[in-house]
Parts: C-alpha cells; structure tokens; sequence
C-alpha cells in the first residue's frame, strides 16, 4: 500500500513537466478536481452504497460561496470555502434526516428532486445571480485572491486537496466507520442486529461526504472564476460523479481516480470532436459507460483487478499442498 | 429472568402470526423453540430482537424495557441473533463479517481485530478467516453468522434453524458448537423445526403451533403430549393425503 501511495505521487507531481502547455496542464487540474468530487461521492455512495444523483447541490454550495463573498463584501473568494462546507453539511442533514429513515430508493430519488429544486431555485436568485450566474475578480488584486493565468497551480493546489481526501478516506476505510458503511452496504438489517447505529452512520458518511465535495466546487470557482446554474448545479455534475466512482470502482480508495484518469480525457475528446461543449454527447457517453459497466462489471475497473488478482491467489494457494507433500 | 416476553402479539394486516404469548427465559437456560413450518416462530423471534414492532404486549430484556426498541440497541444490551436465511456481508472477508460485530465493545481496529479472531478460533474457523462470506457454503455461512453475533458479546443469543440444511456430520459440529457457546455462560434461545434434534440439546422446549405456544416443558414431557404429536403428526397425515 505504502509503495502505491508513492508511486501515484510521484506520477502526478512530476506530470506538469511530463506533459507541459496549457491544453495538458488544465486538464490535469480537471482530471484531479473531478477525482476530488468523485472521491467525494464515493464516501457514500460507493462505501455505503446510498446512490446519490444530487451530488451536485453541495457542488454548487461550494462554488457560489466564494463568488458570492465576493461579489457581496470583496472579500478574497477562498474565504467562502468554509461557508460552502457549512451550508453544504446542513442541506446534508436536511435531505438525510428524513430520508435515511427509509429504504435506499428515497435517498436516491429526493437527492433527484431536491437538486434540480434548488438549481431553479437558484435560476431565479437574483443574489446568486439568477441565470447568468457569478463571477469572480476579474483582475487578481494580490496572491490572495487564488487568481491565476496558468493551471499550474491550481493544478498542485488540487492535488494536495486530493491527498487529503485520500487519506482521509483510507483512514476511514480501515476503521470502524469504513467497517460499518460496508456492513450498511451489504444488508443494513445485519447490520443494525450487531448493533450498527445504521442511520447515523449514514449521516456521518453524507456530511463527509458533502463537505468534500463543495471544496471541489469551491476549487471550481477558484480556478474558472465564474459559475451559473448549468456548471455549478446541473445534474450532469452529479450524474458525472456517479459515473466516475463506478467506473473506477464504487467502494475503492483509488476507484474515482482511475475514473477521473479515463473519463475526463475522454470527455475533453469528444467535445472537441462533436464541437463546442456537446453536452448531447456527454450524455451519450455516460449512457454508454453506465451500460458498459451495468453489463460486463458491476464493481468498475479496481474490482475487476481485485477479482482477477484473488483469482490468481486461489491457483496458487491450490498448488501449495504439493508442495508440502 | 433474563428475557420476558408477555402476551406478545403480531400482526400482519388482518392476519395474526404470533398470538398473546408468554415466555420466560433464565439467565444460563437453553431453550428449544418448535413447531411446524407456518406456526409462527420467526416471527416471533424478530420480535424478541427488535425486527419486528409487536402489534401488542411487552419485551422486557435484562430489566431494560425492549417493547419497541431498535434493533442495535437490542444489540448493544446483549441480545445476538442469527437469521433463518443467512445474512453474512457476501464481499467481505470472514475475519471482516466478524470484526463488524467486535467493534460493537472494542472501538478501536486493533482490539476488534483481536477479539475478533479470538472468537473465530472458538467457532473454529481459523483457516477461512481470509476467505470471502459469498465464498463460503450455507454451513458456513450460518457459523459465520454464530460468529458475527458472538462476537457482540452477548448475554442472549437468539439462533433461528441453525441446523436446517445442514447434513448429519455437520449438523453433529453445529451442536457441538452450541454446547461450547452455552458453556461460556451463555443463554440460548433455539428455533428449529426438526424436533429431533433440539430435543438433545434443549434443557426446556416450547412449542408454537397456529401462533400460540401449545406446550412447554422438559423434552420428555413434551414428546408425550397430545397436542404437540396432533401439531405435527396431524400434519404429516393430511401431507399424505
Ligand atoms: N412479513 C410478513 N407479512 C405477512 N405475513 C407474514 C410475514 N412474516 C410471516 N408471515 C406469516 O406468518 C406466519 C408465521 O410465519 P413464521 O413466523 O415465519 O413461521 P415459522 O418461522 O414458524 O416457520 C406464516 O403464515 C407467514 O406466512
Ligand atoms: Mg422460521
């Protein structure tokens, strides 16, 4: 594990140098916020197993927080950051308190409804800018301000943000929480008859979780410097999340990474193929992917190599007894 | 008394499955629960564990009124339980499912995994402590199942047809497997509906037929009386037919 660390480490910092320009550079940054957010999502729904279609509330949460501090008192936008998580953590427990009572479905089903109630509502919020959105300084008046030409740095301040989450979630992974998700995963009824507070676990995972991701929107906002209903709250956000933790592997510590690596690339890609930002083929190429991966491997790629890997294990531990003998 | 269960009843709509029954049970007893498929057992097995609400009646567990408390905090008092089709965590490991319940009393993985694997080698399964729960059959499964829930710590355990399914040699390990636990001074509370078999293991047998219990007492006795042979050789007859 150790030695796993350390090679993606070294990977990804010397990336910039591997592969420089701006065009590489920025998508890097892209490929590490959405293996933030994604890692995010996982937290819950692929260590709990509570799908999530409406990631993209907390999303938005932490994008407009930083703009709106500044575009309301001048402040530095990093500065709504906090704020972001704040807000972020109560809608989390407006939505989960309610819902975790029930069966699985409802979760997935009210996180649906309550984000696109909010994206209308925010597309009619003339705070928030209603549709045409906020914007960030457009000149940056000092470092302070996280305002800069090259994704250079926003692409290392990225990736210590994923480093965090990473540990953060590898320690959870091996503690009683991670224990307890996966438990609440597999049969929450089991679960609760040794005694797993099932529904307040489920809470802790979706404040984490929710936390984690508006820093990933409010990273967005720092670095594009403007957001409006589609990019901070649509539910393409949310369903990419989905998608990312799925096809690397929902559950796994590095899952979302490996799907951030495939799908962002990808999706660069293709919008330059069909032109503009072809938001028709984004949808086609989740759908594709959410049946790929619906048909040939329900775990994602981490799983699939988990499998084949304990496979391999198996043929040896069999040949073993010859051994002895 | 440990557990006691007045005039417990449940219902499913307009259908009663378990109707105004009592039971009492000594803390170090081990109990035999049967009666014919249908007659109402598990039924009110999840009520005794907090799966189900009763419709009426009251649960009282170790002075603690249970009635209508959650399953974890059944739990956490000292009530474990198996289930009739067994419930395991199919993508983790055997040591996993069992740690799971260890860190119900020891919050910290270390601790968890040591009490854990104390209780694996006790339920003896030590050499499968590394397999996945899918991988395993439905004996082993249901031991896992022993394991995860005794590993819990609990002062009740609650098994429902642990030994359905099972063949005879290993239906011969799962009873060993109950004496051992009931000697570490454990009560049990069995249900099964192969009388034979608990009536070796029981020290007092309960029978439910219809959802109410139709006689109780020493094995023995129990063979003998008229309403049990009617409850279930009235039913082997009418099979026939
Ligand atoms: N959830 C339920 N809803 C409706 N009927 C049920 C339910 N659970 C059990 N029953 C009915 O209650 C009766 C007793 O079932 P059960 O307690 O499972 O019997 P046993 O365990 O003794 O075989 C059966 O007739 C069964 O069909
Ligand atoms: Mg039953």
């Amino acid at each position: 594990m150790r030695w796993v660390w350390i090679a993606l480490g070294a990977v990804f910092l010397a990336y910039p140098w591997v592969l420089a320009g701006p065009f590489y550079e920025r998508m890097g940054a892209l490929v590490l916020l959405a293996a933030i957010s994604g890692s995010a999502w996982n937290l819950l729904g692929g260590y709990a197993g509570q799908a999530s279609v409406g990631h993209a509330i907390f999303y938005g949460a932490g994008a407009y927080l930083p703009l709106l501090v500044f575009t309301q008192w001048g402040l530095p936008p990093i500065a709504g950051l906090p704020a972001g998580i704040a807000v972020s953590v109560l809608i989390a427990l407006v939505i989960g308190i309610p819902t975790f009572r029930l069966l699985g479905h409802y979760f997935t089903m009210a996180t649906v409804a309550v984000a696109e109630l909010v994206r209308l509502v925010v597309s009619n919020w003339d705070l928030l800018g209603a549709a045409v959105g906020l914007s960030g300084p457009a000149v940056s008046r000092g470092w302070w301000d996280l305002s800069f030409r090259s994704s250079i740095p926003y692409y290392y301040i990225f990736l210590a943000v994923l480093a965090v989450v990473l540990l953060v979630t590898w320690q959870m992974e091996r503690s009683r929480m991670g224990f307890y998700l996966r438990a609440i995963k597999a049969g929450d009824r089991a679960a609760r008859s040794l005694g797993v507070p099932v529904r307040r676990y489920k809470l802790y995972a979706l404040m984490l979780s929710a936390a984690f991701t508006s820093v990933a929107g409010s990273l967005y906002a720092l670095m594009v410097g403007f957001v409006d209903p589609d990019s901070g709250l649509g539910i393409l956000i949310s369903i990419e999340m989905l998608i990312i933790a799925a096809l690397g592997g929902a559950g796994t510590l590095f899952g979302p990474l490996l799907g951030a690596v495939i799908l962002i690339p990808l999706q660069n890609a293709t919008n330059s193929w069909f032109g503009g930002s072809g938001s028709g083929a984004t949808y086609v190429i989740y759908g594709g992917i959410i049946m790929l991966i619906a048909r040939y491997q329900p775990g994602g790629l981490m799983n699939a190599w988990h499998a084949l890997q304990e496979r391999r294990h198996r043929r040896a531990a069999a040949v073993e007894p010859r051994h002895a003998a | 008394m440990l557990l006691e269960a007045r005039q417990v009843t449940k219902s499913f709509g307009a259908f009663t499955a378990v109707a105004d029954v009592d039971l009492g049970v000594a803390a170090g007893e081990m109990i035999g629960l049967i009666g014919p498929n249908g007659a109402g057992k598990s039924t009110f097995f999840n009520c005794l564990t907090g799966d189900y609400a009763p419709s009426a009646g009251t649960i009282r567990f170790d002075d603690h009124d249970v009635t209508n408390a959650p399953p974890e905090r059944h739990a956490r008092l000292g009530i474990g339980r198996t289930y009739q089709v067994p419930a395991t965590f199919e993508d983790m490991t055997v040591l996993e499912n069992v740690m799971v319940g260890a860190f119900l009393r020891h919050p910290h993985r270390g601790e968890a995994r040591d009490a854990a694997l104390a209780v694996i080698e006790l339920t003896e399964m030590t050499e499968q402590r590394h397999l996945r729960a899918r991988t395993l059959g439905t004996p082993g499964r249901k031991r896992l199942e022993i394991a995860r829930a005794m590993a819990t710590q609990p002062r009740l355990l609650l098994l429902d047809e642990a030994l359905a399914g099972l063949t005879p040699a290993e239906i011969q390990r799962a009873m060993d497997l109950v004496r051992k636990i009931h000697a570490t001074g454990v009560t049990l509370v069995i249900v099964e509906h192969i009388m034979e078999v608990i009536l070796t293991l029981a020290e007092r047998i309960v029978v439910f037929n219809q959802g109410k219990v139709i006689a109780q007492g020493k094995p023995d006795d129990v063979v003998r009386n008229e309403q049990v042979i009617e409850a279930y050789l009235g039913r082997r007859k009418a099979h026939r037919r």
